[in-house]
């Protein structure tokens, strides 16, 4: 094995670090500050959030990640007022909110669309939801799915989509409400890789054209620095703010900067983050094979 | 869809119709518009020969408006005692029963008593009621079949406790015999006759023609429908007694058959036996069974038995008062 | 690997569907199994026919030609007969009445249709059939225009089910005929008290039957609709309703079958009517094939409505099928 010599993922160009300093100018969309949750359980209460804090910014792109347990999707649940916070608040736009509600778009793991309802229906759901007339709703709905690139699927049923196709429906569903934030937990951890690379890509596109900030939960740290501006880091029990990288890969983002030796040492840095000693059990390995067929 | 759009115009006509029409003569007819006597009927040769008259139209000619209602036998008892009968047919001591837990009835008419249908039924072997002593009897314990039981093992001095009982429905007691649990099983016809056809060899060594007049048919009318309406009442018994003597003229008994038989589904040489067993009371017959006396010759008498039985096996626990349960005023009127 | 091997698909494999051919021969052998089972008891003397149909009495007095004896019987007569020499009676191996042959079923299936009613007040059968049904479906109908409703407000707001779920898990175990006198009572002696019956059978079931189904509606849509602004009644009506749509139909499907079977008993109660009183009045006179006939009715009408609704159901929920994929 040979040892890359890579930069710090703290290196940052020029270029990029301007970037930054601009994002951290504007104004400050999701304001969370120390939230934290707790849950009743046989053994007693248990703390899967403990005081997190953090703040997007207009049309920043934040990634969420962490290992197994650290309540990625309990955060963001919170966040989009499906679970209430034991502590804490959560300020938008500086006004604290609670419950749900179409100022925080959510795009989730699982296919969400109502499957009794076309895409064209489904996009115009949350619209005809704010008393908007059908015909109006209807006109702007094909505005958003053609933004997905799916004109010609408007009158398709859920169930005849693929699973790419259907969460960009999703994404176009909540999109149209015209959210302030776009809230995604782990939206692509379905999809085939392919698919998911080419979903990525997307996302980054729809990001740019509209007026977005997005918080987006995932697993996959590829994902997570490909598409980030910076990353929340979580470790778990109980989850908590590890580190809050700023990604020193520069935009326009494309695949192939996934071996630039800058994204290589943001990777390695949250690979050190993440793994999590304590957890490795090694396997009892014997040899159950003939020699002769060794596969060194 | 069509199910549904069909659905409607048959509930209108079935539910909502009845109801209107039933509103809309009251309105115009007023005070004079009553309701037509409704009497309920069921599976006894005795009760299917009011099919008859039905049939005949010879209430329309009295001038007496009545509807019969065909039942099985103990939803017929419900239905009177739930109060949407005026009257109903019974025996005499199921209308002693009935009115013990509050539905009193008058019996104004005797159908018929029992002159054969009710049997003991033993297997191949037992001829005679005094060889049922030791042996097991399946009966339904505490009905009529009980009752000729017991009367039979008087007769030859026996007593109850020298034979077993086991409590066995009466539409089952074919199977229970041919099935050689027991010795001999009380029921009536077509009960009756089935176990006799189904055990070969088997031999009714007792019946109800040995003590005519253990059980009575009767029309039991409720006493206020009675009071308020006698004269139509009236009118029915003689259309009643005008059909025993149609179903009892061998000339006419042939077309009797055939819409008495059509009543249960059977064909008419299928129904004569059963007929056969059931002493239909002619008028003149029916004056003199409604005499008082203490035997099972008069209705009286055999109310009594029943009542005595009732009592004995816990049925209810006071004597009926018989009196306020047979009227003879109208059959002797006519 | 040889072709041919290639193209033999197994019969078994697990959750795998078969091929049409093969489904449709299945089917097909669902009821032809049946009937040859039946047929084999009816008409092969040699399986179970545990009586013997007298031919010829011979010299034993209370027999007759007609009457169906026990097999031992039988043997013991001829013994009987052989001991003291004279004639034996000849029989032939028969099954009991309750056991007709299906062609005698068959035959009793179509004079029952074609016999004229006797009577003036009479019915024909088709008559009293539909009667039959027409009470089945008032019962089903009222039962399901309260159950679904509240069913649905159940398996939707906690308050619903706390207020009446406990109550119906208790009412249901009481058995429907139960309320008959009651029902004759309150109703009369006509319709009314037999679709009460039908309707208290059905109702119980059906409330925590949709309660459920409501329940288990994937709650990451109603979470989906909160995101999008959706709130209470359109959360119920938009949501909710149309999404256990699918799953209630096949429910009330199931539920129409259990209303089926308290026909018999519903019809009992009152006047006796419809197909009940067939049933009841062959049955008691021991003409079992009209009894199998008319069991054999009410399986087709089953039978047929519930394919009528399986159908109507496909066509209503198309955007539930999985076949035609666009993408």
């Amino acid at each position: 094995m040979t040892t890359l010599n890579l930069p710090s993922y703290l290196d940052q160009t020029d270029q990029v670090k301007k970037r930054f300093d601009a994002l951290k100018k504007r104004d400050v969309i999701l304001d969370v500050k120390k939230i934290s949750k707790k849950f009743d359980s046989p053994q007693g209460e248990v703390e899967a959030i403990k005081e997190i804090s953090f703040q997007t910014h207009k049309r920043e792109f934040v990634c969420v990640i962490g290992p197994s347990g650290c309540g990625k999707s309990t955060l963001i649940r919170m966040l989009a007022g499906l679970e209430t916070p034991s502590g804490g608040e959560v300020l938008l736009d500086g006004k604290p909110v609670s419950g749900p509600g179409p100022d925080r778009g959510m795009v989730f793991q699982g296919y969400t669309l109502f499957p009794w309802l076309t895409v064209k229906r489904n996009v115009m759901f949350g619209l005809e939801m704010s008393g908007r007339s059908k015909k109006n709703a209807e006109s702007e709905a094909r505005d958003w799915i053609d933004l997905v690139g799916l004109s010609k699927f408007e009158n398709a049923y859920p169930h005849q989509l693929s699973g790419g196709m259907k969460q960009r429906v999703a994404i176009a569903r909540a999109l149209a409400n015209r959210p302030r934030i776009l809230l995604m937990d782990e939206p692509f951890g379905a999809l085939d890789a392919q698919t998911r690379t080419k979903m990525q890509s997307n996302l980054l596109d729809i990001w740019k054209n509209i007026d977005i900030t997005i918080l987006f939960i995932t697993h996959d740290l590829d994902e997570a620095i490909f598409l980030a501006d910076r990353i929340l880091v979580l470790k778990a029990h109980p989850g908590e703010v590890n580190e809050v990288i700023e990604v020193p890969v520069p935009h326009p983002r494309s695949p192939e900067q996934m071996i630039t030796p800058e994204f290589l040492a943001t990777k390695k840095r949250l690979e050190e983050l993440i793994h999590e000693p304590e957890e490795d059990v090694p396997m009892n390995l014997t040899l159950m094979t003939d020699k002769s067929d060794s596969v060194d | 869809m069509s199910t549904f759009s069909k659905m409607i115009p048959s509930f209108i006509a079935q539910k909502v119709a009845p109801v209107l029409f039933g509103l809309t003569a009251v309105l115009s007819l007023n005070a004079q518009a009553k309701e037509p006597l409704k009497i309920g009927y069921s599976d006894w040769p005795g009760w299917v020969a009011w099919e008859v008259a039905i049939e005949k139209q010879w209430f329309k000619e009295a001038g007496v408006d009545v509807k019969f209602e065909w039942f099985d036998y103990l939803a017929s008892m419900d239905a009177y005692a739930a109060g949407q009968l005026d009257a109903v047919a019974m025996t005499n001591g199921d209308m002693l029963v009935t009115g013990s837990s509050g539905a009193k009835s008058v019996a104004i008419i005797i159908n018929d008593f029992s002159n054969g249908n009710d049997m003991i039924v033993a297997k191949p072997g037992i001829t005679k009621v005094e060889q049922l002593k030791g042996k097991k009897i399946g009966v339904e314990i505490g009905f009529v079949g009980h009752l000729l039981l017991l009367n039979a093992l008087e007769k030859v001095g026996l007593k109850e406790s020298d034979v077993t009982l086991i409590n066995v429905p009466t539409n089952e007691t074919a199977q229970v015999l041919a099935s050689g649990d027991v010795d001999a099983i009380v029921a009536w016809q077509p009960n009756s006759g089935q176990a006799l056809e189904q055990v070969a060899g088997s031999t009714a060594i007792y019946s109800s023609a040995d003590e005519p007049g253990l059980i009575y048919d009767v029309l039991a009318v409720s006493p206020s429908s009675l009071a308020s309406r006698k004269d139509e009442w009236k009118k029915v018994a003689q259309v009643w007694y005008k059909t025993v003597d149609y179903i009892n003229d061998p000339k006419t008994q042939p077309d009797a058959l055939k819409i008495m038989s059509a009543r249960v589904g059977l064909k008419p040489a299928q129904y004569a036996p059963l007929l056969k067993g059931t002493k239909l009371v002619s008028l003149d017959e029916a004056k003199t069974i409604f005499k008082k006396t203490d035997t099972f010759s008069s209705l009286y008498g055999s109310s009594k038995a029943s009542d005595d039985f009732n009592i004995k096996y816990k049925v209810y626990s006071q004597p009926e008062v018989l009196d306020t349960y047979i009227d003879s005023s109208i059959t002797d009127s006519l | 690997m040889p072709s041919s091997q290639k193209n033999v698909k197994p019969w078994f494999a697990v959750r795998e569907p078969l091929s049409q051919k093969r489904a449709t021969c299945l089917t097909f052998l669902s009821f032809l199994m049946p009937i040859l089972i039946w047929s084999a008891f009816s008409y092969l003397p040699f399986l179970w026919h545990p009586k013997v149909e007298i031919t010829q009495p011979g010299s034993v007095t209370w027999l007759q030609p007609g009457t169906l004896i026990d097999k031992a019987i039988f043997k013991e007569q001829q013994i009987l007969a052989e001991k003291n020499n004279t004639a034996l009676p000849e029989g032939k191996p028969a099954n009991p009445v309750y056991l007709p042959a299906p062609h005698e079923v068959v035959v009793a299936f179509y004079t029952a249709f074609t016999t004229e009613p006797k009577r003036r007040s009479e019915q024909w059968l088709h008559e009293s059939l539909w009667h039959s049904v027409t009470i089945v479906f008032w019962g089903f109908f009222i039962s399901t225009l309260i159950g679904v409703p509240l069913g649905i407000l159940c398996g939707t707001y906690s308050v619903f089910n706390k207020l009446f779920e406990p109550f119906i898990e208790f009412f249901r175990y009481l058995p429907a005929p139960a309320f008959g006198a009651l029902a004759v009572a309150i109703l009369g002696i006509y319709d009314g008290p037999k679709i009460a019956i039908i309707f208290i059978g059905t109702f119980f079931q059906q409330v925590l039957v949709v309660a459920n189904t409501t329940r288990k509606l994937d709650i990451a849509l109603l979470e989906a609709a909160l995101t999008l602004g959706a709130k209470n009644i359109n959360l119920l009506f938009r949501v909710v309703i149309p999404g256990i749509l699918p799953n209630l139909f096949k429910d009330l499907r199931i539920l129409l079958g259990w209303a089926w079977t308290y026909l018999i008993v519903a019809e009992l109660i009152g006047t006796s009517s419809g197909i009940t009183w067939f049933i009841t009045q062959q049955a008691r006179y021991k003409n079992f094939e009209n009894v199998f006939a008319a069991i054999i009715m009410i399986g087709i009408i089953g039978l047929l409505s519930d394919l009528i609704l399986a159908t109507m159901g496909k066509r209503l929920f198309a955007w539930e099928n999985s076949r035609g994929k666009i993408a």
